[in-house]
């Protein structure tokens, strides 16, 4: 009896085992038929197909493009949709708007459209781009992106917070074919913004049809750019096809895009290596191996360290902080950190953004500090600040570094610690902690010296002045200076492109001479791409990729 | 027997709602909140904590979360907008199930193998193999097994896809950075058990009785040996089945473990809370089929549950 207990049971396992391993088998048919379909390497010239293929290292959030909160959903975004303005790396082009008048005070802008339809042959009409803004404005949107107009576009602030209803809002479809858009002051850059996916059109009836679950699959929402989504496996691949609706299709020479889902950077490199990607971004960790045949961009990032001048810390003697800003040794600083993959960097602006006619730093060529440091000048003011602090013993002054806990921002922390006790003789202490808590100490002002940075969201140096601003929201270090208010607000009011950028620099060296800030890092990237790959581009704005026209070598 | 499994069926869902309550506290307790960026204004916050409902008492909250989960409704992802977790569960469970069973499959099948022959060879050549090769599955973290499986056979060797799932051939490597551990856990426990097993009085007298050497061990040692493996069978599966992070991100697999251990980054309350019950309930269960295989093998237990 116990025998056939035991025998029984025993034939329950074997049997459990067989059957969890049954249970298997349906899932990996899918794939596997999957193989079988799939272009693989070389196989995009094979079928005769044009396949463009990157890799991200997380599935794009979200396709809504009211709700796109990261550069790579905006990358996508900025090729499945079409706004009324295209800006092709800086270069303005017309997008689904044909032409456009702007009122003579620069406030009122009036589109014309084209006819040019939606991916399911639905007209695009004014009202799209009427909805789509004011589904962006709406609190009830709840959207992360919201802040790109709130102070652009005329009651967008008032609408986002509640005061007024959406309808309230400075755009008005004035018939089918004219929109109107009213700014709360004239911007020149305005029309640059306007291929960012918060600004494009949007179907109210497909919003209403899907609700929350709009664009959550690639069939539940509609497209109108260049591409179309395909298919969209999350967190594995989104795969773009050629947008036959587009009203500039000819000018499109990829049939698919392919973006797949690549959590590890050294996979990614891998990956590119055996052919199955087009284009590949190299970790520092190896990129001694690929120098001669990388290629570099920025990608607008630009890293510095935020100062507490609340009154908290010693750091609201200004001589301090300049006194740290000189004793770092920036080049030595990129050299150990990153191996030279970034750009030191002793200004506040990117270099790269628009000027009057050309990239702004070059027509307005500045270097705050010295790349190499400027120990003499450091220990000057750190002397100056020893006396308004009443200090004796430069040990006495004590700083807090915070940063992020990953390994790169841990070494980054060391080598500025270093820096600053060797130079300067002060303690610096370093404090880690996970990136979203750094956040939220920034932003609730704990903290004394933070390493942090700030992405561009259009190309005007506007983009990183207004964060200083007395009443900005993003000044969490205190910085108060009239000097450099009154710059910003001329930046915003002046109308005369050179005046105006007269003032936005001079806006920049008040902030660095005032020690503000302390510039550490451009950060850029060297990327490998196939050969056969023509046309594509970098930018450093709202995406970081342009590859609408692509075309692959046969 | 059915009253033994109603009440580990009761002690399994009391579990389970003891895990949400813990984890809905702690995951509010971590620093920050899902919607800190870098871009966060104040006005912007508060839309998107009413929208998200955090503006409610908190206790309110917890409330409609079980509600909500008593209806099988894990909520929206915060990071990934219009995404149920439910939906993102359904879309990414299947690869670290399918990537799980071919690791355990591998792990046990081979960890038994290699057991039974360490142990039949105590002290021998293959003995010593085994014991290398355990001590290599337990000490080599997963991410260098799978860094190493991934550069000599996929970059170098190109034997195998260096990544992706997309068949037969890209799952080989990954199974085997999975389940090398499995396969040395089992192994050790499978030749500790069996040298234990070779020393009972009923395997001597099964000798004495003049039975050959196979059938004692195919028939009386390794059935009884076995009980142990089946012991961590249960904790194994689960964790197994659920996906790893690691080898996910080298391989580039769309399962699990990733959006897990990202959400905790992320602060994604919703995929933090919806992958733990989800894997909560998994360990449970695994455990429970366990709890009753083991009862079915060896009645003492059975009685002692009574």
């Amino acid at each position: 009896m116990k025998n056939i207990k035991k025998l029984v049971s025993l034939i329950l396992v074997v049997a459990m085992c067989f059957s969890l391993a049954a249970c298997s088998t349906p899932k990996p048919a899918e794939p596997e038929e999957k193989e079988t379909n799939e272009p693989k390497e070389n196989e995009a010239t094979e079928t005769g197909k044009k396949i463009f293929r990157y890799s991200l290292t997380a599935d794009v959030p979200t396709l809504d493009p009211q709700l796109m909160n990261s550069i790579p959903s905006s990358t996508v975004g900025y090729h499945i949709f079409d706004g009324l303005m295209r800006n092709h790396v800086g270069e303005i082009q017309y997008g689904v708007a044909e032409k456009y008048d702007v009122s003579e005070d620069g406030l009122v802008y009036t589109f014309h459209l084209r006819d040019a339809k939606w991916s399911d042959g639905e007209p695009i009409t004014a009202g799209d781009f009427e909805y789509g803004l004011q589904r962006l404005a709406d609190p009830a949107t709840a959207s992360d992106y919201a802040f790109i107009i709130t102070s652009l576009i005329k009651n967008a602030d008032k609408v986002n917070n509640g005061e007024l209803p959406v309808e309230e809002l400075g755009v008005k479809a004035i018939d089918e074919k004219t929109l109107q858009i009213e700014l709360q002051n004239p911007t020149g850059y305005f029309i640059s913004m306007l291929s960012m996916p918060q600004f494009c059109p949007t179907r109210k009836d497909l919003v209403e049809k899907y609700g929350q679950e709009y664009s959550a699959d690639a069939d539940k929402m509609a497209y109108n750019g260049p591409f179309i989504v395909k298919e969209w496996k999350h967190e594995d691949r989104l795969i773009l096809e050629k947008n036959p609706n587009y009203w500039n299709k000819d000018a499109i020479n990829l049939d698919e895009v392919h973006i797949l889902t690549v959590a590890d950077p050294m996979t990614a490199v891998a990956m590119y290596e055996q052919g199955e990607l087009d284009q590949v971004n190299v970790p520092a960790e190896v990129l001694e191996n690929y120098t001669d045949k990388v290629s570099y961009y920025f990608d607008g990032a630009n890293d510095f360290m935020k100062l507490n001048m609340d009154g908290s810390s010693e750091l609201k003697s200004k001589d301090l902080r300049l006194a740290v800003n000189y004793a770092l040794n920036r080049e030595d600083f990129i050299l150990l950190a990153t191996k030279n993959l970034y750009q030191p960097n002793t200004r506040y602006i990117l270099p790269q953004v628009k000027g009057v006619d050309k990239d702004y730093g070059e027509e307005y060529p500045y270097e705050a500090f010295p790349v190499k440091g400027d120990e003499a000048k450091a220990k000057e003011h750190l002397q100056a600040a020893m006396t308004e602090l009443g200090v004796s013993d430069p040990k006495e002054i004590e700083l807090e570094l915070l940063t992020t806990d990953a390994e790169r921002t841990r070494t980054e922390a060391e080598i500025l610690q270093n820096q600053i006790q060797t130079v300067l003789g002060i303690t610096v202490t370093i404090r880690q902690v996970p990136y979203k808590q750094r956040l939220q100490m920034e932003s609730d002002r704990e903290f004394e010296m933070v390493v942090t940075g700030w992405v561009p969201d259009y190309s005007d140096p506007m983009t990183y002045l207004e964060l200083w601003t007395t009443n900005s929201p993003y000044n969490h270090g205190s910085y108060k200076s009239e000097a450099y208010d009154g710059y910003v607000k001329e930046g915003i009011t002046n109308t005369d492109p050179k005046q105006r950028m007269d003032a936005l620099f001079n806006a920049e060296k008040t902030l660095l001479e005032d020690g503000a800030i302390i510039p550490l890092q451009l950060r850029r990237n060297a990327m490998l791409l196939n050969p056969k790959v023509k046309g594509f581009e970098t930018y450093f704005v709202g995406l970081n990729y342009d590859y609408m026209y692509v075309d692959i070598e046969q | 027997m059915g009253k033994y499994i109603i009440k580990r069926l009761g002690i399994s869902l009391a579990t389970i709602l003891v895990l949400v309550t813990v984890v809905f506290i702690l995951v509010r307790l971590m620093p920050g909140d899902p919607f800190t960026s870098d871009k966060m204004t104040p006005e912007i916050k508060a839309n998107l904590e009413k929208y998200y409902g955090f503006d409610k008492p908190l206790i309110e909250q917890y409330f409609t979360y079980l509600k909500n989960l008593l209806k099988g409704d894990l909520g929206y992802s915060m990071k990934y907008k219009n995404q149920t977790v439910n939906k993102i569960i359904e879309d990414s469970f299947p690869f670290s199930f399918d990537l799980g069973i071919r690791s355990l499959v591998f792990g046990i099948s081979f960890g038994l193998v290699f057991g039974i022959t360490a142990a039949l060879n105590r002290g021998k050549k293959l003995d010593f193999i085994s014991i290398v090769i355990a001590i290599i599955g337990t000490s080599v973290p997963d991410f260098i097994m799978g860094a190493l499986l991934q550069y000599f056979f996929g970059i170098k060797w190109g034997l195998f896809p260096v990544a992706q799932y997309l068949g037969f051939k890209h799952t080989i490597l990954p199974a085997i950075a999975v389940g090398f551990y499995t396969l040395a856990q089992v192994s050790r426990l499978m030749r500790a058990s069996m040298l234990e097993v070779v020393q009972q009085d009923y395997i001597k007298t099964a000798k004495s009785k003049g039975i050959s050497s196979f059938r004692v061990t195919y028939k009386h040692q390794i059935r009884n040996a076995i009980m142990p493996v089946v012991t961590v069978l249960g904790p194994t599966v689960a964790a197994v089945l659920t996906g790893t992070f690691v080898i996910e991100s080298i391989f580039a697999i769309p399962g699990m473990g990733k959006f897990y251990v990202q959400s905790v980054q992320n602060l994604d309350y919703s995929i933090v809370l919806g992958m733990t019950v989800f894997y909560g309930a998994f360990l449970v269960i695994a455990n429970m089929i366990v709890d009753i295989l083991y009862g079915l093998i060896d009645p003492r237990i059975r009685i002692a549950g009574k």
